[in-house]
């Protein structure tokens, strides 16, 4: 009887699977598989005379055609390459790193505030996605312009000290600023649900046991929101690493990322093989770092 | 009875929509007045596309859109799109007013004998300055030293802005440094190279979008920029009321200048409405208007009467014939090119 049940339940329930799985599976296969692999498949080609790409096989042996490692062997022909995605790492690095600054203590106030504040404060997190990115960015443009009341304080106090004027507006600072403040609610909100779930009785407990707050904090709370930590790091992490409008409108002369790099490569220099490389090592990279991270949080956790 | 005339509305309606002439043209690059007035004389619809650089389009197009009747591209991307053969012959029979344009825009390098372009209209590349900065800085505004050599740019530290565009603002140092715009020696692009890394610190940003809105403010004081952009810039900046103008000047170095024209595309179904709709833009009456609203270069002889007057007096939108000497339209690069440009323009970037 036992043994007649399973063997009908089991098809049901593979069925049950396949209808969770299926549609993740499927678009990760049509929109992240799929797109790969032409990358992977244009990165061996030619450019096309005119973009594009030129023909793998043609009737005339004169025109371009046919596969080649030229674009890879381009690539670490010149170690410039290698350091725009140094480059472009630091500046995800740090973003990752200001907004878990910044993110954590957030959180941490909105999991233990009362229920019904929480999901108040946690829409007001959500709120800026209901502006379009581009308008958010443009708005940094004003707050960050010579003439905004930001730029006037700060180049008042330092003229008061005789220290020469800075510009806000078209820096590094600029980019960095605007990338904190773009990807700050993918750091809080997963940092928000990891927090959110934490057994309060736990830190009664280290209490009684004659833990301080800092400890309380630090080999309680902080290790078991190391999850959190990692899925909010990884969500802000990746993002800045292929971003490009926001070095295109508030950097200045030396703030080409990654992003613009790959961009400029299918406009303005027509030449999608090279482009197609740059940005199959970039997902290489990522893929790296994110096995890294889960392996790491893996560790971790077990340790904790 | 009403029934019968929703009906008949929507039927026209119906027959309307088939007469559509699809347009694919860079943002404000025709006046709204000239488009009303295309449809009332052909009773047709006209459909508008829009692009923001030649790039885009050729990008778009090599992904496979079509549908379009008429592209205006830049010469050298028209050249491009005739050695695609994605372009269809003119028919010239049907366009008795090509008369109208000045035989110096005619017969260019990117199609001799314009067999399938006619000019629309040509932006200059120059530079844009505030007028009373400068004149307070005593900076010259007729050389591109002002840009690049840091005697002049100490004064103006953060206050300058250069397009973002590898092929203008490399032309513009090989123009400064006595070369063609369209010189492709390699040494000589180095040269261009490091006359802009020595610049850069001075310059604020590379920057082809924000700067009529910081020219307008008076953030930026001197730009490497479009002409027709400049002119925008000095109209928002008169409406602002600034104590200033915007001024656009030509460099005594030369420049580049964009010939934008109109071409037929292959995949284009109206080549008959294209034909009616060129021939109504080379009217004089129709392309004054895109000059007098944007302040756009214009080979039509038969628009000058139409131009307001103050334009057809800046040189920088019509240049003498000394000036237009020194004007150097952009070739196209070959791949190989392409790529050490690009390479130079990342380290350009990143020192």
């Amino acid at each position: 009887m036992n043994e007649q049940e399973k063997i009908r339940l089991t098809p049901a329930a593979r069925l049950g699977k396949w209808l969770v799985s299926g549609p993740p599976f499927l678009f990760l296969l049509l929109f992240f598989v799929a797109p790969s692999i032409i990358m992977v498949l244009a990165s061996f080609r030619y450019p096309g005379e005119f973009g594009a790409l030129a023909p793998i096989a043609s009737a005339d042996s004169d025109t371009l055609h046919g596969l080649t490692l030229e674009t890879y062997e381009f690539f670490f022909s010149d170690i410039i390459y290698s350091y725009v995605f140094f480059k472009s790492f630091l500046v995800a690095l740090a973003t990752t790193l200001i907004c878990l600054t910044l993110a954590y203590p957030l959180a941490l106030l909105i999991a233990r505030s009362p229920k019904k504040s929480r999901d108040l404060m946690v829409l007001l997190v959500v709120l800026p996605f209901a502006s379009s990115f581009l308008i958010r960015v443009y708005a940094w443009m004003i707050l960050l312009g010579p003439q905004a009341a930001l730029s006037q304080v700060i180049n008042g106090m330092l003229g008061v000290f005789g220290i020469a004027q800075v510009y806000l507006l078209f820096s590094p600072f600029a980019v960095l600023v605007a990338m904190v403040y773009v990807h700050l609610p993918f750091m809080v909100l997963p940092l928000y649900t990891n927090l959110e779930k934490h057994d309060p009785s736990l830190l009664d407990a280290a209490q009684d046991l004659g833990a301080n707050a800092w400890q309380r904090f630090w080999q309680v709370t902080f290790p078991l929101s190391l999850p959190g930590i990692f899925s909010g790091s990884a969500l802000v992490f990746i993002p800045v690493l292929g971003m490009f409008a926001i070095p295109d409108i508030l950097g200045g002369t030396g703030d080409m990322l990654i992003g613009n790099l790959i961009k400029e490569q299918f406009l303005a220099t027509r030449d999608w093989p090279f482009g197609s490389t740059l940005s199959i090592m970039l997902t290489i990279v990522v893929l790296l770092l994110v096995w890294l991270a889960v392996r790491l949080g893996r560790t971790r956790g077990r340790y904790a | 009875m009403r029934r019968i005339c929703l009906l008949l509305s929507l039927l026209s309606g119906a027959a309307l929509a088939a007469d559509e002439l699809h347009l694919y043209n860079w943002n404000n690059y025709i006046s709204a007045q000239t488009i009303e007035r295309f449809e009332t004389e052909c009773a047709c619809k006209v459909v508008q596309d829009y692009y923001s650089d030649n790039e885009e389009m050729l990008a778009k197009l090599a992904a496979g859109a079509s549908g379009y009747d008429i592209i205006v591209p830049t010469g050298n991307a028209v050249e491009s799109l005739i050695r695609q053969h994605a372009l269809r012959p003119l028919d010239k029979n049907h366009l008795p007013h090509l008369k109208n344009i000045n035989p110096a825009y005619l017969d260019t390098a990117f199609d001799l004998g314009n067999v399938y372009s006619v000019p629309y209209a040509y932006t200059i590349t120059l530079l844009g300055y505030n007028s009373q900065k400068i004149a307070e800085l005593g900076l010259p505004s007729d050389t591109w030293a002002v840009i690049f050599e840091p005697r002049y740019l100490e004064k103006l530290k953060g206050r300058v802005t250069v397009l973002d565009s590898q092929r203008e603002l490399i032309a513009a140092a090989l123009k400064y440094l006595g070369y063609s715009a369209n010189d492709v020696i390699e040494a000589h692009w180095q040269q261009a190279r490091d006359l802009i890394i020595r610049a850069k610190p001075y310059w604020a940003a590379f920057n082809a979008s924000s700067y009529i809105k910081e020219l307008t403010v008076g953030d930026i004081w001197l730009v490497h920029g479009y002409s027709n952009d400049i002119f925008q810039a000095n109209l928002d900046a008169q409406k602002a009321g600034r104590p200033f103008s915007v001024v656009a000047s030509l460099p005594k170095e030369g420049a580049v200048l964009s010939l934008d024209s109109m071409v037929l595309h292959n995949s284009g179904p109206r080549p008959d409405l294209a034909h009616r709709f060129i021939d109504f833009m080379l009217d004089g009456k129709n392309s004054a208007e895109l000059t007098n609203l944007i302040g756009s270069g214009n080979p039509n002889l038969d628009a000058l009467q139409y131009v307001r007057a103050e334009i057809v007096r800046d040189k920088s939108v019509f240049p003498d014939s000394v000036q237009l000497r020194h004007l150097e339209m952009l070739r196209d690069l070959d791949r190989k090119q392409r790529r050490v440009l690009s390479r130079i323009w990342t380290e350009i970037k990143l020192k």
